[in-house]
């Protein structure tokens, strides 16, 4: 984390030439001026709760009086089995995260080959991007449910099959799984488009002379130069997943059935403002924000490729 | 030989990118046609009618909540614009002493899940008596967001060159004149993207509404319709005209800012 930071410095923000005594003394003013509204509203805001988050996880907390309890919150949470079972349903995401890689990467390769009309396939693919979870997790509701489209359309079909998803913990969660898959589809597609066009077009025509089939151009060189792109877009996705999936969950099942749906960002919501054990949810969110730490310190790699 | 192959697999693939098409259109399709339905039209599967949307404005206060998102997003917008790219201003080319560990802050920053710091945030706001204000919504909305657009910011005038401010320094221009005559209109291009990204993401967001605004009459439109369906409201077309016009906002910036929101969305891997 130093690195960037170093040459950060390094970088003289103006000609050193012109930046002897009284202007350069003016600069730095100017630039502690400028910094001022942004230190001031991220201290109060978010450094503060941080600090808050951390300290209230080692009390007895109901938003009113707290008491200091030490690392109670943290024995009981990992005594908890609700808690065990909530990290599974957090683990049970991540079965997404291939599917919302490769579908995008493939529809890109596709999109990539320019047929007739693919800008205006690429607009239709990127518009949920632009809609809440809320109405996602609407229409979802309705595509899953007993009486609902999925099963209109094996009705339709003739196939033997009712399915009832949400109302049985395992498929709940699939149907949570298949419209975060639906939702992210867009925004992976549009990653992998602009790593696609930024790819050398004799290199394809290079390996076509070779006799490579468009399979093996595809594993062997689109794969290998869009690693910067996959990378990316695996992160962004697993984030997502972890921190953004609230309003999904609270509209299409509401953590449930039983515990079937609450991931960990629900289930700090629920305890917190549900059951009112501030503490205890602080003590959840300590949890995910380390597990989002740590996912994060992947992307530093990326971040520091950009202050190069 | 080579020529009929190829216009075949270009047709399967235009093929293949329809029937993606339709999986993805499907849902905004089923929105349309239910909303235009009574409830026993839906059942039915057949018909028109308008039913849906009195059921809607007599459950909730559509036009009220569409002010409140409007005011909330606006206002929240306005803020992350003025801090970020005074920050950007100041960490791209004044510098001071800390600078880079104010930037190391802003990118870690960017990584904190808004679930962690809820709790405190919520008893902070409720204590200085802001929530259900339209203020305390904004600030909490811009606190999150100015991290991400500081960051973009910083990058974007990072690339203007610093020749242009020590031009304006020997004319005799002050530090806040280069922002003012300078880097605020040569920012507008990443202006625009911070403002179209944080836009949809205020104006889609549940948590923070759902919390700090849970007065129905200053609600915005994206927590009222969220509260409507767990407040098992049956009604599905009035559910589906909910959904419709509480995106179309978002639709149409999407629409109009299509380009600014890809570029946004993959800054972070494009060196």
């Amino acid at each position: 984390m130093t690195a960037p930071a170093a040459r950060h410095t390094a970088a003289p923000a103006l000609a050193p030439r012109l930046l002897g005594g009284r202007l350069k003394r003016s600069q730095r003013r100017a630039g502690l001026l400028f910094i001022l509204p942004l230190v001031v509203l991220e201290l109060l805001l978010l450094v503060l709760p941080i600090i808050q988050t951390v300290y209230y996880s080692f009390t007895r907390w109901d938003g009113l009086t707290s008491k200091w309890i030490g690392l109670e919150n943290y024995q009981r949470l990992f005594a908890d089995t609700t808690f065990w079972r909530v990290v599974l349903n957090n683990v049970l995401l991540l079965l997404a995260i291939p599917f919302a890689i490769l579908i995008p990467l493939a529809v890109a390769f596709l999109l990539n080959e320019h047929v007739r009309g693919w800008r205006f396939f690429r607009s239709v693919y990127f518009l949920p991007t632009a809609i809440s979870w809320v109405v996602i997790g609407m229409v979802a509701v309705r595509v899953f449910a007993s009486q609902g489209i999925l099963n209109g359309l094996f009705d339709a079909v003739h196939l033997p099959v009712h399915l009832n998803m949400l109302g049985a913990e395992l498929t709940a969660m699939l149907a949570v799984i298949i419209t975060f898959i639906w939702s992210v589809f867009g925004t992976n597609t549009i990653i992998f488009i602009t790593g696609m066009a930024t790819l050398d077009r004799e290199i394809y025509d290079a390996a076509k002379v070779d006799g490579a089939g468009s399979w093996a151009t595809f594993w062997r060189i689109t794969i290998p130069m869009l690693m910067r792109f996959i990378q990316f877009a695996f992160i962004v996705t697993l984030i997502t997943a972890f921190t953004a999936l609230f309003s999904l969950i609270f509209v299409m099942t509401g953590g449930g059935p039983g515990y079937g749906t609450t991931t960990l960002e629900f289930y700090v919501y629920q305890q917190a403002f549900s059951v009112g054990v501030f503490g205890y949810g602080a003590a959840i969110g300590v949890v995910l924000s380390l597990i989002v730490f740590a996912i994060s310190l992947g992307q530093t790699r990326i971040f520091r490729s950009r202050l190069d | 030989m080579d020529r009929t192959r190829r216009r075949i697999s270009r047709g399967a693939i235009f093929v293949v990118l329809c029937i993606v098409g339709v999986v993805m259109l499907f849902p905004f399709y089923f929105m349309g046609i239910t909303a235009f339905r009574s409830h026993d039209q839906y059942i039915a599967g057949s018909g028109l009618s308008l039913d849906s949307w009195k059921v809607l404005f007599d459950a909730i206060p559509v036009a009220q909540q569409l002010i409140n998102s409007t005011i909330v997003t606006g206002g929240a917008v306005l803020i992350i614009l003025a801090v970020s790219s005074s920050a950007g201003y100041a960490l791209a080319k004044l510098g001071f002493r800390g600078s880079a560990y104010v930037f190391i802050a802003v990118l870690a920053g960017m990584t904190v899940p808004m679930q962690s710091i809820i709790i405190p945030e919520f008893v902070n706001i409720s204590q200085v008596g802001l929530t259900n204000s339209y203020l305390g919504a904004m600030l909490v909305y811009a606190a999150l967001g100015v991290p991400f657009a500081t960051f973009l910011m910083t990058a974007y005038y990072r690339g203007i060159p610093n020749e242009l401010v020590e031009a304006s320094l020997m004319d005799g221009a002050s530090f806040l004149q280069i922002f003012a005559r300078i880097m605020l209109p040569m920012g507008i291009p990443a202006l625009v993207t911070v403002g179209v990204l944080q836009v949809i993401q205020i104006w889609d967001d549940l948590l923070i509404g759902l919390l700090f605004l849970n007065r129905p009459e200053v609600r915005t439109i994206t927590v009222g319709l969220a509260t409507l369906q767990s407040s098992r409201m049956v009604d599905v077309p009035a559910l589906m005209a909910g959904s419709i016009i509480s995106a179309l906002p978002a639709i149409i910036v999407y629409l109009i800012f299509q380009r600014n929101l890809v570029q946004g969305l993959t800054m972070g891997v494009n060196k």
